[in-house]
């Protein structure tokens, strides 16, 4: 009888798969939904330059800062801090605060007004600023909000590679600190863009200094560095790590110029060249960080405008961006359209 | 940069018995320190005899790592910074409507922005404007980089003069030679020059900013893709390092002393003869906003501009 006791089951699988879901739900919102990210996983943004790559860093994160629940009205958010570690400084906090805006104000009217059908084709023009229900409501209510969200929201610019060395040798300090002082722990890391510096390091070299045996500066150290602090970070704060990468080498009538030209390149850096196609818009992508950022990526995800070129003759301005999403590792072979406007970002089918 | 040795005077944990155990590890900079695994190094000093000092000066090491960084900054203090900026007026009009409106009424600092178009499409006219309107409707400093001899001081004493209503000749007189004198013009011929003279820029600013007088509003480069084109290309990383190095440079002054910079790049054959910006992949990184400025064909004299990035 004991025995029986003992081996009792705590629940079926069936309660613990209902309670996970319950208790967890889905981390990421399009186009990152697809795969199953958890804490510990890398997850790198690639694409030329503009494909919305820091807008879904913003969108994760405005997800995360909000609160679930807050005063009686459901944000649907996670409550947690997020890191932005920001290389290009391109960062525009008015961008995140006009998000963050738009999820208060939809969240809002939805409750007030129980018609959430309303509020979601409002939301796809982004005019929720028109609706009813954000007029009635008191301003201070919202300001409050938005400040216990813009608290958990962390943010560091960097000039250069040994700042960002030095940001992140320090990051586990900064990592406790906040864990005692905002009560809340850091469950995303981004990096935007992690490739920022690759031209300077390529280039550094150090001073001779004495022995011989001595590391020297290059983009391999500096890389093989970076990594090794993140994984080490990882290890005792489990985080999502969301970088990004600009491709520097998008071209595709320059492709052959660049074989050519790197041909010599060091023996470290594999390259390797990955062809996304589908059907007549080919585009090339080329790895350019070396092997250990590579090895170190778990999930990878390739975004492109759906138009051939911006180019000068053709592009307007005014018609709504299309972006391509497209998981290289692992290979999905879906690829997801998406779209960006005022009040984020919207799967367009 | 900075090696070990020229911090035992300030810092005297980090003696000569301290350098010689880094040394034995290949470490003689703070920057060597960056590179290595300091786990990996605290693990050694603990097999050492003297590992309590040892470990003193590692955490010496560590401290001054934390000030190699910028603080951390949570969304509150950005949002405060952000709207400061705005209310304090550091949003200058470019002189023009359509674009000011384009910009989101006129330039904000911090940003860098690019005007990219074909020869003669109005971009040293554009920056001429913006350095007039600056000069006299925010009476800040305006740094004007030339590289092509394309500054002129007719063309900004003529836009400074024609939207002056004032009537008294002897008033708008004055007025007039305070406008000019907040433009300075420097001539530089070569990417080394630039990234000299922005480095004496950077000081300037740092001794303005602490003496609490901040003057310089705006920086224009034009045209910065005339310095950069030559030293692209050739098969080595030290061309777009120099580009990305700038490029950096004018971000970290953009940022740090709230200047706006105002660059101009030229247009080459891409694609298929389609018409694109020059500087390549790697620049796009760099600027904030892209204009793309455009001869209207149709009409004799006018120009139209339209936003590649934002």
């Amino acid at each position: 009888m004991a025995v029986r006791e003992w081996i009792k089951t705590d629940e079926t699988a069936e309660d613990l798969l209902s309670r996970v879901l319950r208790e967890r739900p889905p981390l990421l919102l399009p186009p990152l939904h697809r795969l199953p990210l958890r804490a510990g996983n890398v997850v790198e943004v690639v694409g030329p330059s503009p494909c919305a790559k820091t807008q879904i860093l913003i969108q994760v994160a405005v997800n995360s800062i909000l609160p679930k629940e807050w005063k009686g009205v459901y944000y649907g958010g996670l409550e947690h801090s997020v890191m932005f570690i920001d290389l290009d400084c391109r960062f525009d906090i008015l961008r995140l605060l006009q998000l963050l805006k738009h999820r208060i104000a939809n969240a809002y009217g939805s409750t007030c007004l129980g018609s959430s059908k309303e509020v979601k084709q409002d939301q796809r023009d982004g005019k929720v600023w028109r609706f009813g229900a954000k007029e009635e409501s008191d301003t201070g209510y919202e300001e409050d909000l938005i400040e216990i969200c813009l608290r958990r929201f962390l943010y560091i610019r960097c000039y250069d590679s040994y700042e960002f060395l030095a940001t992140l040798k320090t990051l586990h300090d900064k990592l406790q600190w906040s864990r005692e002082e905002l009560g809340t722990s850091v469950h995303f890391l981004m990096i935007d863009s992690i490739g920022a510096y690759y031209w300077v390091d390529r280039a550094s070299t150090s001073l001779p200094l004495g022995a011989k045996d001595r590391k020297t500066l290059s983009l391999q150290s500096v890389t093989e560095a970076v990594v090794n602090e993140i994984r080490n970070i990882l290890l005792v704060h489990p985080m999502l790590v969301l970088a990004t990468k600009a491709t520097i080498f998008g071209d595709k009538c320059a492709t052959n110029d660049i074989k050519r030209k790197f041909s010599k390149w060091s023996s470290q850096d594999t390259l390797d060249q990955s062809m996304v196609g589908s059907g007549s818009e080919n585009l090339s992508h080329r790895e350019y960080m070396p092997s250990v950022w590579q090895s170190f990526v778990t999930y990878r995800i390739f975004v492109r405008p759906s138009f051939k070129q911006l180019s000068a003759a053709n592009y307007d301005v005014t018609c709504e961006q299309v972006y391509l999403a497209e998981w290289l590792l692992p290979s999905l072979g879906i690829t997801d359209k998406f779209a960006v406007t005022d009040a984020g970002i919207f799967m367009v089918t | 940069m900075a090696p070990l040795k020229s911090l035992e005077r300030d810092y005297p944990i980090i003696d000569s018995e301290f350098q010689h155990f880094c040394a034995f590890h290949g470490i003689f900079t703070v920057e060597d320190f960056l590179i290595h695994d300091l786990n990996a190094l605290v693990m050694f000093v603990w097999k050492q005899p003297n590992s309590e000092r040892l470990k003193q000066g590692i955490d010496q090491i560590c401290f001054l790592l934390e000030s190699m960084h910028r603080p951390w900054l949570n969304g509150v203090a950005l949002l405060k910074d952000a709207q400061q900026n705005k209310q304090n007026k550091h949003v200058f009009s470019i002189g023009n409507e359509g674009i000011d409106s384009f910009l989101h009424d006129g330039l904000r600092e911090g940003r860098v922005i690019e005007l990219v178009g074909p020869s003669s499409s109005g971009k040293t006219q554009v920056c001429l404007r913006a350095a007039a309107s600056v000069a006299k409707l925010c009476e800040g400093g305006v740094v004007f980089l030339d590289t092509g001899n394309s500054f002129s001081v007719h063309r900004i004493a003529c836009f400074v003069s024609q939207n002056s209503n004032s009537t008294s000749i002897e008033g708008s007189h004055e007025t007039f030679e305070k406008v000019m004198s907040n433009i300075s013009c420097c001539r530089v011929y070569d990417i080394f020059g630039l990234l000299d003279v922005l480095h004496q820029l950077e000081c300037k600013l740092k001794c303005e900013m602490q003496a609490g007088d901040h003057l310089v509003r705006l920086l224009i480069i034009d045209s910065l893709s005339s310095l950069i084109t030559p030293i692209l290309g050739g098969g080595g990383p030290n061309g777009h390092a120099l580009m990305i190095s700038a490029g950096f440079l004018l971000k970290k002054l953009a940022h740090e002393y709230s200047l706006c910079v105002l660059v101009t790049n030229h247009m080459v054959g891409g694609e298929g003869g389609l018409p694109k910006p020059a500087l390549g992949e790697s620049w796009k990184g760099v600027p904030h906003v892209r204009l793309l400025l455009s001869r209207d064909h149709r009409a004799s004299n006018g120009y139209s501009f339209s936003m590649l990035k934002y």
